[in-house]
């Protein structure tokens, strides 16, 4: 099976402001109920110049000049702040001014229903048959056809109930009704219908300007605006598609018009990727128009408010759905979600039918989507008429949904709603904002690799129309195409592992982790590897950070968002109870050899620790793929004490397999040979030692400034540790760094952490606490009490310095003092970390102590 | 406030009265739920509906401030994700301030 693609997608935006006046419905009701309304006479006041709306951030975002994010960086209002070297032509699409449009209508016009003033319209032919890909269409020459001047204009206004067209306030045509009394073929029925017709054709030839796509290639089009044509006898009979394609040359389409209010596109798109997948057509186009009723819908707060009438713009786009081409974005028609009729209307019942329940279909998380594009309302026109900030209020939903289902603390919703979310950009025209502005940034960011997997939500409110009070809502995956080589093996469902690379702090120049970054990838297809400090690489995606702390600190924030899997660090205080687990190539035979541990205090009594170590380590090499390590102890101080504990949790029922050592004497204990020729899998020893192998094994042959072999320090390992953060050294080479990162993806494919847990549960039933407790006396503290906690702070200072027997008291004696500490591992040694305005109270209170 | 709502409103007031009815309010935001609220209580301030000029006196309350009268099992099923992310507070504070007058 193979997925259709996004092969294309194109937008147009048309200002309209006289439409906003006459047909906007706001103001069209105004004028119906209070013809001398002063909102009508004061609206045009408000009216943007073409310049103002062609220079409006969200308006170059939405023709893909600038990435929506970018307007983030833009501040608000966006109104006041035009980007100087707008351009009306753009990377997907174009804007054009609103006497463009009374042309286009014209020349879409099959019945002879618009006319136009002859001196308006002379000057407009050039400029329309100048447009790109215009001059190809054939009904352009309807402009030359049924000439009208003012008199005739006028006189079909006010005697013939045509609808009037003004340009500048200025009467310069009109549409004529197309019946005497039937209501689906009014004047301003028709002139709405022509002006979806029109932007959707306008939109459409976009698409074939600016992407594969040709005219007679075009197999089917769905249209999915919100309007309907027909007459009295059928009001929706349909079909816009038809007459859109007849427009642009495409003789070999048929095509259907697809209507679920604003949730219609997304409707659309799936059913066009189906007519795909499943070989009925090769090449279907899903497009819509703009809607003049909606244009000014919320001028009257607008102009209250003192702001544009922003609401300026008709919007429209055409989105080309294709078979796989090995390159273009997936629709993954396995991973889409729908409000059924039973789902219920509640907020929550619709972002579970929506997007819960089709990524639990495909046994995906929430945090397995890049990013959301949802109703992508510019903020800016909805705010001031109370309805907020839309698209982050589905942002949140989405986080809020993800804290319900344990998958994010709700601590960690601002940093979720930044991840998956962008500002709103697209004009408020009901289908247009829903979902589908977006395609063409998410395929082009796929296209470069920076984002993997994007959900499309569109969402409509079904009682406007008055036949029930259902709700409406569905969605889509769209996902980066792996390739041809790859297709294969992500269609099983395979899943890409994340692995962040923090840049910064090597005693090698950046290019040397980016090199070893590269190599990893390259080595391994189910790989996504970020650079963390640095930008992008040729191949790989990069996230800047001013130094080396902000670089762990976005580290951090990645991880706790579900935006990595794991990730590798050459310094990180991992928290007491949490050691590292190394990996060498030993010189004999070429063995790689787990070393347990190599960083990192897991407890802080030796024998204990070495217990805990051994634990560690079979957790690690469990979770690369060793089902059964053999384990054995370097023979250090200790060492027989701890074999002896896990002996007797071996009698006890935990399964360990003990390694025997290479020399005549057998035994678990190991010595230098058995270090040489790789005896065991694991490798037990104190971290100070398991440091000083990682160096020998990784740098004997370059005096220790670089290190060529092997795969890192290894990841932290505890008892409830909950990450994956690989640890290498300042002098680590691409190669280590490639290791540690393939280490990395390891661990968090084979889930580490929860084999951790386990490991040491099934030890402590095995009577692990009591064995431990057996051992000699606690460590010489000098706190008797234990003292409660006081409240959580985050704590980035570190304090180093303090005996690593005495950490404990150390942070006791600054809870009593009501100085929230926590006991941790830094690269020189243990470290008290505490909040940045305790820093100096913790210092003295620890220097009073004797402490320090 | 939707025009049809203004209406449907004003219809129940109609027909039983506005001693014992009460409007619960569902809106996302501050200022519209305020809106509501006054809409109900003093008629609509945009003189656009039935409700132009029409005071009912109604009293309306939003649904977070209503926790306490309902299940906490439906709540949390009905609104609890709401809850996380709306500014409840502030909402909270505009829906009383028209009760108070």
């Amino acid at each position: 099976m193979s997925y259709p693609v996004l092969k294309g997608a194109a937008y147009a935006l048309i200002q309209g402001n006289d439409l906003a006046l006459y047909q906007g419905s706001t103001a069209a009701g105004e004028r119906y109920t209070n013809p001398d309304s002063e909102f009508l006479k004061e609206l045009p006041a408000h009216w943007r110049s073409f310049e103002a709306a062609v220079a409006y951030p969200p308006n170059q975002a939405y023709i893909g000049n600038i990435h929506p994010r970018a307007l983030r960086e833009i501040p608000r209002p966006w109104y006041e702040n035009g980007l100087p070297d707008a351009k009306t032509e753009g990377k997907y699409g174009t804007i054009a001014s609103e006497d463009i449009l009374y042309g286009l209508m014209k020349a879409v016009d099959t019945f002879d229903l618009v006319l136009l003033d002859e001196t308006f319209l002379a000057p407009l032919k050039e400029k329309i048959a100048a447009l790109p890909g215009l001059s190809q269409w054939k009904c352009l020459e309807k402009l030359d056809k049924n000439p009208a001047d003012l008199a005739a204009i006028t006189e079909q206004v006010e005697q013939q109930h045509a609808e009037p067209l003004y340009f500048a306030q200025q009467l310069i045509g009109c549409v004529k009704r197309a019946h005497e009394y039937d209501a689906a073929l009014t004047a301003h029925v028709l002139t709405e219908n022509l002006v979806a017709k029109a932007s959707a054709s306008f939109a459409l030839q976009q698409l074939l300007n600016k992407c594969e796509l040709k005219a007679e290639q075009v197999d089917y089009i769905i249209e999915c605006s919100e309007e309907a044509c027909g007459d009295m006898n059928q009001r929706g009979g349909g079909n816009f598609a038809k007459s859109i394609g007849e427009i642009c040359g495409c003789i070999n389409a048929s095509g259907s018009d697809t209507r679920s209010f604003c949730a219609g596109p997304a409707h659309a798109l799936v059913e066009a990727a189906a007519l795909v997948q499943s070989g009925i057509y090769e090449n279907v186009v899903v497009l819509a128009g703009g809607a003049s009723a909606k244009l000014g819908l919320n001028s009257r707060d607008h102009v209250k408010k003192g702001l544009p009438m922003l609401e300026d713009m008709l919007g429209a786009f055409a989105i080309h759905i294709s078979v796989d081409d090995g390159v273009s974005p997936l629709i993954r028609t396995d991973v889409v979600g729908r409000h059924k009729i039973g789902s219920g209307a509640s907020p929550q019942a619709v972002m579970q039918a929506i997007v819960a329940a089709p990524l639990d279909a495909a046994g995906l998380k929430i945090a397995d989507i890049d990013m959301f594009s949802a109703e992508m309302q510019n903020p800016e026109i909805t705010e001031p008429a109370g309805a907020g900030d839309v698209p982050t209020a589905n942002f949140k939903m989405i986080g809020a949904l993800g804290v319900m289902r344990g998958e994010f603390e709700r601590s960690q919703l601002p940093s979720v709603v930044e991840r998956i979310g962008m500002p709103g950009f697209a004009p408020t025209q009901g289908h247009i904002p829903s979902g589908v502005p977006f395609l063409g940034h998410c395929r082009e960011m796929m296209l470069a690799g920076e984002i993997h997997r994007a959900m499309i939500i569109g969402k409509g409110s079904l009682f406007l129309g008055r036949l029930t009070n259902l709700f409406d809502g569905i969605s889509f995956v769209v996902e980066a195409n792996p390739g041809k080589k790859a297709a294969a093996e992500s269609l099983d469902g395979l899943t890409k592992t994340r692995v962040g690379l923090v840049v910064l702090g090597s005693e090698h120049p950046v290019c040397e982790l980016v090199h070893g970054a590269e190599q990893a990838a390259a080595a391994d297809p189910r790989l996504d590897v970020v650079l963390i400090g640095c930008g992008d690489s040729g191949m790989l995606h990069g996230v800047e950070a001013a130094d080396a702390d902000a670089a762990l600190k976005k580290m951090d924030e990645m991880l706790a968002s579900g935006e990595l899997d794991a990730a590798v660090a050459m310094h990180y205080a991992f928290p007491l109870g949490v050691s590292t687990v190394g990996r060498v190539v030993t010189p004999a035979f070429g063995r790689k050899l787990y070393i347990a541990n190599t960083t990192g205090t897991s407890a802080t009594e030796r024998t204990a620790a070495l217990v805990r170590n051994a634990i560690s380590g079979i957790a690690c090499a469990k979770a690369s793929g060793h089902p059964q390590p053999t384990v054995g102890l370097l023979n250090l101080d200790g060492a027989r004490q701890a074999e002896r504990i896990l002996r007797q949790l071996a009698e006890n029922g935990y399964e360990i397999h003990f390694a025997e050592s290479s020399r005549a004497d057998g035994g678990a204990v190991m010595r230098g040979n058995d270090l040489l020729r790789g005896v065991p899998d694991v490798m037990v020893t104190d971290s100070l030692t398991g440091n000083v192998l990682i160096k020998l094994f990784s740098a004997y042959s370059s005096g220790g400034s670089y290190e060529a072999l092997g795969d890192g320090y290894g990841p932290g390992v505890g008892e409830k540790y909950g990450k994956v953060i690989n640890i290498i050294s300042r002098a680590s080479g691409a190669p280590v760094i490639s290791g540690a990162i393939a280490f990395a993806a390891e661990a968090a494919r084979g889930g580490l952490p929860k084999l951790a847990a386990a490991e040491f549960a099934a030890a402590k039933a095995a009577g692990l606490d009591a064995l431990l407790d057996s051992l000699a006396a606690k460590p010489q503290g000098t706190a008797q009490e234990t003292v409660a906690a006081p409240p959580e702070k985050v704590v980035d200072e570190e304090i180093t310095g303090i005996e690593v027997f005495a950490i404990e008291d150390a942070v006791q004696l600054l809870w009593k003092n009501g100085v929230y500490a926590a006991a941790g591992m830094g690269c020189t040694g243990p470290v008290v970390m505490v909040a940045r305005e305790d820093h100096q109270r913790a210092l003295q209170l620890l220097k009073e102590g004797e402490y320090l | 406030m939707d025009l049809g709502n203004q209406q449907r409103i004003k219809d129940l007031c109609d027909q039983y009265g506005n001693e014992d009815l009460i409007v619960v309010l569902g809106g996302a935001e501050a200022e519209a739920s305020g809106l509501a609220a006054e809409t109900v209580a003093t008629g609509d301030p945009t003189f656009a509906g039935p409700l132009a000029g029409v005071p009912l006196g109604l009293k309306a309350y939003h649904m977070f401030e209503l926790k306490d009268e309902v299940d906490p099992a439906v709540y949390d099923e009905q609104v609890g994700m709401m809850e996380m992310v709306l500014d409840v507070d502030a909402i909270k504070a505009e829906v009383e301030t028209y009760r108070a007058q």
